[in-house]
């Protein structure tokens, strides 16, 4: 592709994508910085850059105080548990919405983004009596088994695979192919990019869950990291702003490691679906 | 177009599912003393919330519990303050609450009228407590919980600057308060030499302790009592440090230490918390050079009592150990201990006589506060008044709105919404 702007047309767009940039990248850089200052210069007016005096003691606090390996294996059990679910009952559901023909196909698909306008508030008592009276209150399943499906990923896979040419299906049909080996077949292999992003969306999702697993949770060995950093970080009437910055950015190294190595697909799968 | 008629229906099957309310429990009468327990022997497994720090460091000290005590045992689960309400309040939905936990002493009239609190049972005493923090255990006449520990609002201010100022004096009534403010302006030549609250949530607890102190109170009996002359007097008080220029009417947030520790605004009302946090700030020294002194009095010397109260929930399998457990906590010796681990000021009278509190002099202050300190009534709707309160404060504070006026509002819509229960 050739460049037919001006060079001070280009000159100018670097400057603008540069300055977007240090706006969206200086509290991601002041969280870092900030999470090794000490509480004193933290809290200081005007605050600083550069910490003067770098110190770790945050961290030690953190990884001291906290059972931090139970933790972090629970947050990673239910993240790639909810998120391998998703991706598995998201594709198939959409996929019978989309291609097939069966009764009440409409009214499920209503039934499905009906619980998408529905705010997670409204159903949230409700979901924890029914775990409990189910006994799993405590459980780590408590945790994955309520989110293993979505509307929202039901939703995007059923538009993904919509605009995927039916002939594909008929000449798995003409082979003497059952539904069941096509959508593993031919469906499953098709749906990178939405499952990119599903999977990505809903890992993050996961992650950073913090109201739910704290109500489930009835003792510490179920906690996930959210639910655990924000135990001693925040006082009844003061915060400790050092031991925050550095639990957040403990929580955040996980998520940008998952970003970075699947980045390309996420922006491609924005970029194909066209939703969210 | 399709999608148009399914996005429509579905918001119809939201709207129609949101729309079921929850119906009203009600409360049955309580006896105003909870039934007697065993105290002699008491078995039992417990199950303990409590937050942030206070989880962390309950072990260490319940370990005195269990010892002396072989057949209770005791599990501390740590919860963090942030969204704490949410989960007891599911809990409470659920039948899941712990026998004992610690919980906030606003929230007490709402559990106390979700019909989850057991009464205190006779064999506590409940003179033993500061009077305001014993206030806040009741609900109706029946008391549910201890309190446990306690903490109050003092004015800060910078001992060195007032000093050099020719202030050596603390101020104790309302005119030379004022006094005093001005001359550390004038004197020090600061643009705003106090810190005070123009509005914003939790407002009324700076608000608050002037009216208390001019003998307003926010109800009485079963009617809020908002539009009262102590009551305008103290607002049109609270007002007049931001029209005549000697508090900010807009604060930056969280730079109160900052600003405290670098001489900018050299004084504040808030609780005890905030020494160490200035402290940590001022660096080396700093303690020396500022000091708290009592709410200024214009009939007497009030402030707003907080802390956090012990409970026993109803569905608890061993209430008797349960309470066991509450009333050793409020052992004066046991709260002493406890201040050393955690810092947590004793909400048992006798436990301030012990040298370890009485060695600071800062905190003898906060010692004398407490004995007027007063709280909000336990109203269950409390919470959704003070949102109220706060926004005609910050009309007051902010735009220099009619004293008159905002109370006549804060009036109506506290009658409008009720005291609940």
């Amino acid at each position: 592709m050739i460049d037919k702007r001006p060079a001070w047309v280009s000159a100018l767009m670097y400057v603008i994508v540069s300055l977007a940039l240090v706006a969206v990248i200086s509290p991601f850089v002041w969280m870092v910085l900030g999470s090794l200052k000490t509480d004193g210069e933290l809290r200081r007016v005007p605050p600083t850059w550069w910490p003067e005096t770098a110190t770790l003691d945050n961290y030690t606090q953190l990884f001291a105080r906290l059972n931090f390996a139970q933790y972090f294996t629970n947050s990673l059990i239910v993240a790639v548990a909810v998120t391998i679910g998703n991706l598995l009952f998201c594709a198939m559901l959409g996929y019978a919405l989309a291609m097939l023909n069966f009764r009440f196909k409409n009214a499920i698909l209503t039934l499905v983004l009906g619980t998408l306008m529905i705010p997670g508030v409204v159903t949230f008592i409700p979901l924890y009596v029914l775990i409990v009276n189910l006994g799993m209150a405590d459980t780590l399943p408590a945790l994955i088994v309520p989110f293993l499906v979505a509307p929202f990923g039901v939703f995007l896979m059923r538009q993904f695979i919509q605009g995927l040419p039916p002939d594909l299906l008929d000449a798995g049909r003409v082979d003497g192919a059952g539904e069941l080996t096509i959508f593993a077949r031919i469906i499953l292999p098709l749906l990178g990019p939405p499952m990119a992003t599903l999977g990505i969306l809903t890992f993050l999702g996961s992650w950073n869950n913090f109201l739910w697993p704290l109500v489930v949770a009835q003792n510490e060995s179920t906690y996930t990291l959210p639910v655990a950093l924000a135990l001693y970080t925040t006082g009844q009437n003061q915060a400790n702003y050092g031991l925050m910055l550095a639990g957040a950015c403990v929580v955040v190294a996980p998520l940008l490691i998952v970003f970075l190595v699947f980045q390309r697909r996420f922006v491609a799968g924005i970029a194909t679906t066209g939703i969210k | 177009m399709k999608i148009r008629v399914l996005a429509a229906g579905a918001m119809a099957v939201g709207l129609a599912l949101s729309g079921c309310g929850r119906s009203d429990p009600g409360t049955s009468a309580a006896p105003a003393t909870g039934s007697a327990v065993a105290t002699a022997a008491v078995t039992g497994d417990l199950t303990m919330w409590a937050m942030g720090a206070e989880g962390e460091n309950l072990p260490e000290l319940i370990k005195d519990f269990t010892a002396a005590n072989p057949g209770i045992k005791v599990k501390v689960t740590a919860v963090p303050w942030d969204s704490a309400h949410d989960k007891f309040a599911n809990a409470i939905t659920a039948g899941t609450t712990p026998d004992i936990a610690m919980v906030g002493t606003t929230w007490m009239g709402e559990f106390a009228d979700l019909d989850a609190l057991d009464p205190t049972p006779g064999n506590i005493d409940k003179a033993k407590f500061f009077p305001g923090a014993q206030a806040t255990t009741e609900v109706g006449g029946t008391s549910f919980g201890v309190p446990w520990y306690v903490e109050t609002r003092l004015v800060y201010y910078r001992k060195d600057l007032a000093t050099k100022a020719g202030l050596t004096e603390v101020p104790k009534d309302w005119d030379s308060f004022k006094a005093f403010v001005q001359k550390m302006k004038s004197a020090s030549g600061v643009k705003y030499p106090i810190s005070l609250q123009p509005g914003g949530t939790g407002s009324w607890q700076t608000v608050m302790p002037f009216a208390w102190s001019n003998g307003a109170e926010l109800a009485s009996g079963d009617a809020w009592t908002m539009d009262t002359p102590q009551m305008a007097e103290a607002w049109t008080y609270y007002q007049s440090f931001f029209t005549e220029g000697l508090a900010d009417k807009a604060p930056a947030a969280g730079t109160t230490e900052a600003d405290f520790a670098s001489g900018k605004v050299p004084m504040f009302i808030s609780g005890p918390w905030m020494m160490s946090a200035v402290e940590k700030t001022g660096g080396a020294g700093f303690a020396d050079k500022y000091d708290v002194f009592v709410m200024p009095a214009k009939q007497i010397s009030a402030s707003f009592i907080g802390g956090s109260n012990l409970v026993v929930f109803k569905n608890t399998e061993a209430r008797d150990a349960a309470w066991k457990l509450a009333d050793w906590l409020t052992q004066p010796d046991v709260q002493v201990k406890w201040y050393g681990i955690s810092t947590d000021l004793p909400s048992v009278q006798a436990a301030w006589e012990d040298p370890e509190l009485t060695a600071d002099t800062k905190l003898a202050q906060f010692g004398i506060q407490m004995k007027t300190a007063k709280a909000p009534p336990t109203f269950p709707t409390w919470e959704q008044v003070a949102v109220k309160f706060d926004s005609q404060v910050e009309k007051v504070a902010k735009q220099a709105a009619d004293v008159a006026a905002a109370l006549k509002s804060v009036q109506q819509e506290a009658t409008s919404i009720g005291t609940g229960g």
